[in-house]
């Protein structure tokens, strides 16, 4: 998952509150306009106060950026035309349709996919049974578990990968040899292509459902006990309160965290990349990857266009988490 | 809703405006012309980038060239291998270049392609002290853009002692190399009988030697020749090792040099940085139980010379003296007492006649070898090409795909990659 | 009677299993921290064996021995603090300023503006890289601290942060605050900022993990050794071009590691309380 901040999901657009209502329904003299106008000239005064030094970095740092990107990708921009970038051609959407054409890019857009599927709801799960035993009231030393479980964002990747290679190696590895205590003969999970996909979802796993740990710990913890002692005095067991109170009570929290861990995951890159290079023969080569190794050959534009296609997936599939939490609501 | 609209229109207007006022490209740029550097001694202030350990020890060892040049001085950036690729790029793009930059030899092609670069000048230089293979790693489109300033080529690391038990010496040919891999494993007690690398991120450094070694060719009169029966060949003799059992296809990164001190592993082919690893790994008493071979021979005994190269750009604010400087790096007395500093093995071949690399069995071994070692073509889309052609070797070594289907997959990759000219 | 017993009986074996599975789960996630800090006492070639070591089977402080002397370690370090530092502050400053605006502010543009800042968010990083490189040698800030800083200084993730967390505040403290009299900057400093505790903490600790272990900008940005940041000079000493050194990347990555930690703990309640409260909304 990628090293910046993940995005928070984002919220519905607010509701118009009453007040802007009453201020725009138009007062029906002449005075009541001008003052209609000075109040929203006053406004975007403040407004724009507030939001000067903001916009001015953002337009300038962002902004601009984001356009030249966008106009690299519709050109046959390369590494060679660095010196005199505005020498390309313009080639409309030639990139976009190798891009479909592009068989290493359907592998690493598979990849990713059942990445992202399998991988947010086992890093939910993850995250929710750790929050659910934490919260039980069973447990002391929340903190230790707390600050324990935030470990892997900040440890080196370096080391997490040696660790897990140790882990998963066939012949030396904890794993195979619990697997061989059990008479299973364990596969060699990083060089078996079928094989090396699934380990590295479960190393993601691992890595980040510390974070959403904490996020349902708090939501969990914002569960009125009540609702809990009407479910008992109706009979209902731990699996059923769980079922019946815990779940819906959560499901604003569990969507946040469906968004979150869906957009992070699609740009799925430091793993692959520090484990298996992409490989073997591609089984977990990323859409990220995929655009990071076309950046590094020079393809600027192919790769702008590539990263753009990302950027759709990654809008998409937060506008149809969006739409779940609406429904719901 | 209206705000959007507008600003929706307005942000599409921009881009469409910003790609169609570019303008297209030149049609057909002319040759580089090379121009010569100034006579007398060099001036002023020389801005150097080079990465690791060359860049943390070249300042100090610069100290010499000032006192011959005393006007002259040389600053040094060091900057870090990983990500000095996009370094550089991006200080092409933002115009940010230093005089002289250190160069891997597969990226010349790419960086000379920009325009960036500065012809090597006339007369400064004598293009015969180099090996041939270093020399072809800083010619692009016919002209040489820079200097090599040190090499590494490779070599077939073996277990003497385990070697001696199976009855086999030092193999010379092919089939020689076979038996001696079969040997290993069936009388020495090695699980593998030599680690080859089975496809993934620079096996074509691996498997490209084999190729030239059977008369095959990347490139030929400007067309990819990749499917070329030579070539096929050769792939099917690396794959046979595979097949044969003789050759690991899923080594863990780190067991290679534990297994080949602990036995396991009876060779691999390596660089000559894997002297220096295995002394560490292997500690004193493990010293004597290995050495070097040259490449084995088919039609030749070709292997690899990589390395770095030195070039100016043309933005330097002091060509003239950067010249000069690469020039002074580029002698033999100077590269010896390099190679002395940081074990970077000369590019010049007038400076193996030191003792320092004569007298040494293990770095004369490699000496000879650099005699007959290749580097792949100087094209731009290189790095683009290697990893398309590690793609189908992994195919070939991991899946079994045939050696024929693999390259011709390849040439057509090829093709389409095409050569950036 | 028997009913209570059975349950406490079935609680404490819950109880249990719980802290076992529990503590199963803490050992296999600090696990490779562990081996991180251990391992940055061994020698190179213990390092390297397979299967690896746990506890260094020869105890050694070379590797930070060679840290601290071949890297200008105060250099370095101290151009890491000013960077993350100055890119946190600001971060804090702006970004809670324009939240505050497009939270409880109605103005002309605001949709547009939340709208714009929110699909930044959303694109691949990698795309705008060399772009904003280019921008920022135009610009003639290239080798600079300005450079290094200015890009990051207002992130559209803060932004995000601090307008989701800002909505929560009820709009009668600042009306009433309005119908006292006060400007109003003065109602964001004095009614609005405090209450926002877990939020700037929050804010803070992700923009100086994040800004702290940034690798390829300041790496491109800098020209001269002086401006690089740790993690740049930590690359050089470690990684090369054949081999890399991984004591030393180990042990620089435990010393790179500790002022995350140190900020970390030291604001850790505000923060989980912060990403709670931001995630709920």
């Amino acid at each position: 998952m990628a090293t910046p901040p993940m995005a928070p999901a984002p919220t519905p657009a607010p509701t118009v509150e009453p007040e802007t209502r009453r201020a725009v329904r138009p007062e029906p003299t002449a005075a009541g306009l001008r003052r209609l106008r000075r109040l929203r000239r006053r406004r975007a005064l403040v407004g724009w106060g507030f939001a000067a030094p903001f916009t001015v970095l953002f337009v300038a740092f962002m902004a601009l950026p984001v356009l030249a990107s966008l106009a690299m990708s519709v050109t046959d921009m390369r590494s060679t035309d660095l010196r005199n970038p505005f020498a390309v051609e313009f080639v409309g959407a030639r990139n976009f349709v190798r891009l479909f054409g592009d068989e290493l890019f359907h592998r690493a857009a598979v990849n990713t996919a059942i990445f992202v599927v399998v991988g947010v709801p086992l890093t939910i799960v993850a995250g929710l049974a750790a929050a659910s035993g934490l919260n039980s009231g069973l447990i002391r030393f929340r903190s230790l578990f707390r600050v324990g479980f935030y470990l892997p964002v900040v440890t080196s990747i370096v080391a997490i990968a040696v660790v897990w290679r140790f882990l998963l190696d066939p012949q030396a590895g904890p794993v195979n040899n619990l697997l061989r205590l059990l008479g299973v003969d364990g596969p060699n999970w990083l060089a078996n292509p079928t094989t090396a996909l699934p380990s590295i979802t479960v190393l993601a796993v691992w890595r980040n459902f510390g974070f959403l740990m904490v996020i349902f710990l708090a939501g969990l913890q914002a569960i009125p006990a009540h609702l809990y002692e009407a479910a008992r005095l109706d009979g209902a067991g731990r699996w059923q309160q769980f079922r019946y109170v815990t779940l819906p009570m959560l499901r604003p929290t569990l969507l946040f965290g469906a968004v979150v861990t869906g957009i992070g995951y699609l740009q799925l890159f430091e793993e692959p990349f520090v484990m298996t290079q992409g490989g073997p023969l591609s089984s977990t080569l990323s859409v990220s990857y995929h655009i990071y190794n076309q950046f590094g050959f020079g393809n600027y534009g192919y790769a702008a266009a590539a990263s753009w296609v990302l950027f759709v997936a990654i809008v998409g599939l937060s506008v149809l988490q969006f739409r779940l939490l609406r429904a719901r609501d | 809703m209206r705000m959007y609209r507008r600003l929706a229109a307005v942000a599409t207007v921009a881009v469409t405006a910003l790609a169609l006022t570019a303008c297209g490209r030149d049609s057909g740029g002319g040759a580089d012309d090379a121009r010569p550097v100034g006579e007398g001694k060099a001036t002023g202030e020389i801005t150097v980038w080079a990465m690791g350990t060359e860049g943390e020890k070249l300042e100090a060892f610069a100290q010499d060239f000032t006192k011959e040049n005393p006007d002259a001085k040389v600053t040094v950036t060091a900057i870090p291998w990983d990500a000095a690729h996009q370094k550089i790029a991006s200080a092409i793009a933002g115009k940010q270049t230093p005089d002289v930059s250190m160069i891997g030899t597969t990226w010349m092609g790419e960086f000379a392609k920009t325009g960036a670069l500065d012809p090597t000048p006339p007369g400064l230089i004598d293009s015969s002290t180099f090996f041939e293979g270093a020399w072809n790693t800083t010619v692009v489109d016919g002209t040489s853009y820079g200097v090599p300033w040190y090499v590494e080529t490779r070599l077939i690391y073996y277990r003497k002692d385990l070697a001696q038990q199976a009855g086999v010496t030092a193999p010379t040919s092919w089939d020689e190399l076979k038996d001696f891999a079969r040997a290993m494993k069936e009388k020495a007690g090695a699980q593998w009988g030599i680690s080859l690398q089975p496809g993934g991120t620079g096996s074509w450094q691996s498997f490209l030697p084999f190729a030239w070694s059977n008369g095959a060719e990347i490139v030929r009169d400007g067309k990819f020749t990749l499917d070329s029966p030579e070539m096929v060949e050769a792939l099917g003799y690396y794959q046979s090792f595979f097949t044969d059992g003789l050759s690991p296809s899923d080594l863990a990164p780190g067991a290679l040099e534990t297994g080949f001190v602990d036995g396991s592993i009876g060779a691999f082919i390596s660089g000559p940085w894997h002297g220096g690893i295995l002394a560490e790994q292997g500690g004193a008493a493990f010293a004597d139980k290995w050495a070097v071979a040259p490449m084995p021979r088919k039609k030749s005994a070709t292997s690899f010379v990589g390395g770095s190269d030195l070039a100016v750009f043309k933005d330097a604010k002091n060509r003239d003296g950067a010249w000069k400087f690469v020039a002074w790096l580029s002698r033999p007395d100077v590269q010896v007492k390099w190679y002395q500093t940081v074990k970077d093995l000369p590019a010049v071949k007038k400076a193996w006649e030191d003792s320092t690399l004569s007298g040494d069995p293990f770095l004369k071994t490699f000496g000879e070898q650099l005699d007959d070692a290749k580097s792949p073509p100087a094209i731009a889309t290189w790095e683009q090409l290697a990893a398309a052609i590690d793609g189908e070797v992994e195919k070939v070594c991991k899946a079994g795909t045939s050696p024929a289907e693999a390259l011709k997959a390849a040439q057509e990759k090829a093709t389409g990659i095409g050569t950036g000219a | 009677m028997g009913g209570t017993d059975m349950l406490r009986r079935r609680d404490r074996l819950a109880r249990a299993v719980l802290y076992a599975v529990l503590l199963a789960g803490l050992v296999v996630v600090v696990a490779p921290f562990v081996w991180m800090v251990l391992s940055s006492f061994k020698p190179e070639g213990e390092i390297r064996r397979v299967p690896p070591t746990w506890w260094p089977e020869t105890f050694t402080l070379d590797n930070y021995a060679r840290l601290f002397s071949q890297l200008d370690f105060p250099r370095y370090f101290l151009n890491s603090v000013l960077v993350a530092g100055l890119i946190t502050v600001g971060n804090l400053v702006f970004c809670s300023a324009v939240g505050y605006a497009l939270a409880k502010l109605r103005f002309a543009g605001r949709q547009v503006l939340f709208a714009t800042v929110l699909g930044t968010l959303m694109v691949p990083g990698m795309v705008t890289f060399v772009p904003q490189f280019v921008l920022v040698s135009q610009l003639g800030l290239v080798n600079t601290y300005a450079g290094l800083v200015l890009p990051f200084l207002a992130g559209p993730f803060g932004v995000f942060l601090m307008r989701q967390y800002l909505l929560s505040i009820p709009d009668d403290l600042i009306e009433a605050a309005r119908v006292d009299g006060a400007g109003e900057l003065r109602i964001f400093w004095r009614v609005v900022l405090p209450l926002c505790g877990p939020a700037l903490a929050t804010l803070g600790i992700l923009t100086f993990l994040s800004s702290w272990n940034s690798f390829l900008w300041p790496l491109v940005v800098a020209t001269t050794e002086d401006k690089y940041t740790l993690p740049v000079a930590l690359a050089l000493f470690s990684v090369g071009q054949h081999r890399t050194s991984f004591g030393l990347l180990l042990a620089g990555a435990v010393v790179v590691v500790l002022p995350v930690l140190v900020v970390f703990l030291v604001l850790q309640r505000q923060f989980l309380r912060g990403i709670a409260t931001t995630g709920l909304k």
